[in-house]
């Protein structure tokens, strides 16, 4: 029975990921008009340790809002693991930050992820920031401001996206 | 209805560069992903039983995109259907005593009732009509670029059997 059920939910979800044809995630990211400060974000890492947005000032930080139910969340999901690699810890962090599951769930498709994951379980803190939908993600600048958004997949390494990154860092 | 629109669920339209696509979801679908979220089959049927469609629309244009779900238009033989906003559907969630991260998921996989979207985003999400249809349908989207008013048109839309 429990196989059953499974499969009964994988045959759902692959149905909703067969739904409307997910086209390739390219471009770059928009600027944000007027780059006012980032929302706060302090929130449990998927090992329970808190995580502080503000503790990241002095370098870019991208945030991603995502969600295991999502198909082009899962899909942009390892480009945030590949864009990482391409910048120095004091250069850039990655914070994506799931919304409404537990741990579990999350692990069950992100794994050892190296990217920090956080919890925002009750959605409380993804309110605060101007989400469109999910996948939504953003660029906060060294000064704690935001610089970059997109809605919708992305392939976080793509070089339009990596320039945009390496130009906010002379600033 | 035709057989070729029975057996047809997905379909693809565009005006002055934004493209959208609309796919009839089945029941089983919408019951074993919502299911999968934390809904009773009991809780999430009022939805499932709806004319649900999965949506996607993509902004190829250098503008900046505005919509609202609310201005959408399905024009039925009988007469002209709207869908039912998300927040109505959180009005009945909290009715029927839904937990709250099923709602959550509920209210992120919905297509967002007023969007505004930028050159290069695009957006998914599911919506249901506020009444289902007998038969096929065409599916007014009315969005704004640029200041003017475009209208995005898919024909012979039919709810998933």
């Amino acid at each position: 029975m429990e196989r059953r059920r499974a499969l009964v939910r994988l045959a759902g979800l692959g149905c909703l990921l067969a739904a409307g044809p997910l086209a390739a995630q390219g471009g770059g990211m928009t600027p944000v008009a007027g780059t006012p400060a980032a929302p706060p974000l302090a929130l449990p890492d998927i090992d329970d340790k808190p995580v502080d947005l503000a503790a990241h000032r002095g370098r870019l930080v991208l945030v991603n809002f995502w969600a295991t139910w999502c198909p082009p969340c899962r899909r942009e999901f390892p480009s945030l693991s590949r864009l990482q690699k391409l910048f120095k810890p004091s250069e850039l962090a990655v914070l994506a930050v799931n919304v409404g599951e537990d741990a579990e769930t999350i692990f069950s498709f992100a794994g050892a992820s190296d990217v920090t994951i956080l919890l925002d379980r009750d959605s409380a803190a993804m309110r605060r920031w101007p989400v469109k939908g999910l996948p939504s993600t953003f660029v906060v600048d060294k000064q704690g401001r935001l610089a970059l958004r997109a809605v919708g997949g992305r392939e976080f390494d793509d070089a339009a996206i990596v320039a945009q990154l390496r130009g906010l860092l002379r600033v | 209805m035709p057989a070729a629109a029975q057996s047809r669920s997905a379909w693809h339209g565009g005006q002055a560069g934004v493209e959208a696509t609309a796919t009839a979801l089945t029941r089983p679908a919408v019951l074993a992903f919502y299911q999968a979220r934390g809904f009773s089959a009991q809780a999430i049927s009022p939805y499932a039983d709806s004319c649900v469609f999965s949506f996607e629309l993509r902004n190829t244009t250098q503008k900046t995109v505005r919509l609202r779900l609310a201005d959408w238009r399905a024009q039925t033989a009988a007469g002209t259907l709207r869908f039912r906003l998300p927040p109505s559907w959180e009005a009945e969630w909290a009715r029927r005593g839904v937990a709250e991260p099923a709602r959550i998921a509920f209210r992120w996989a919905q297509f967002q009732a007023d969007i505004e979207f930028a050159p290069g985003d695009w957006i998914m999400g599911m919506a249901a009509l506020e009444r289902r249809p007998d038969g096929a349908f065409r599916l007014n989207i009315p969005l704004s670029l640029d200041r003017r008013r475009h209208e995005i048109t898919l024909d012979a839309l039919a709810c998933a059997q």
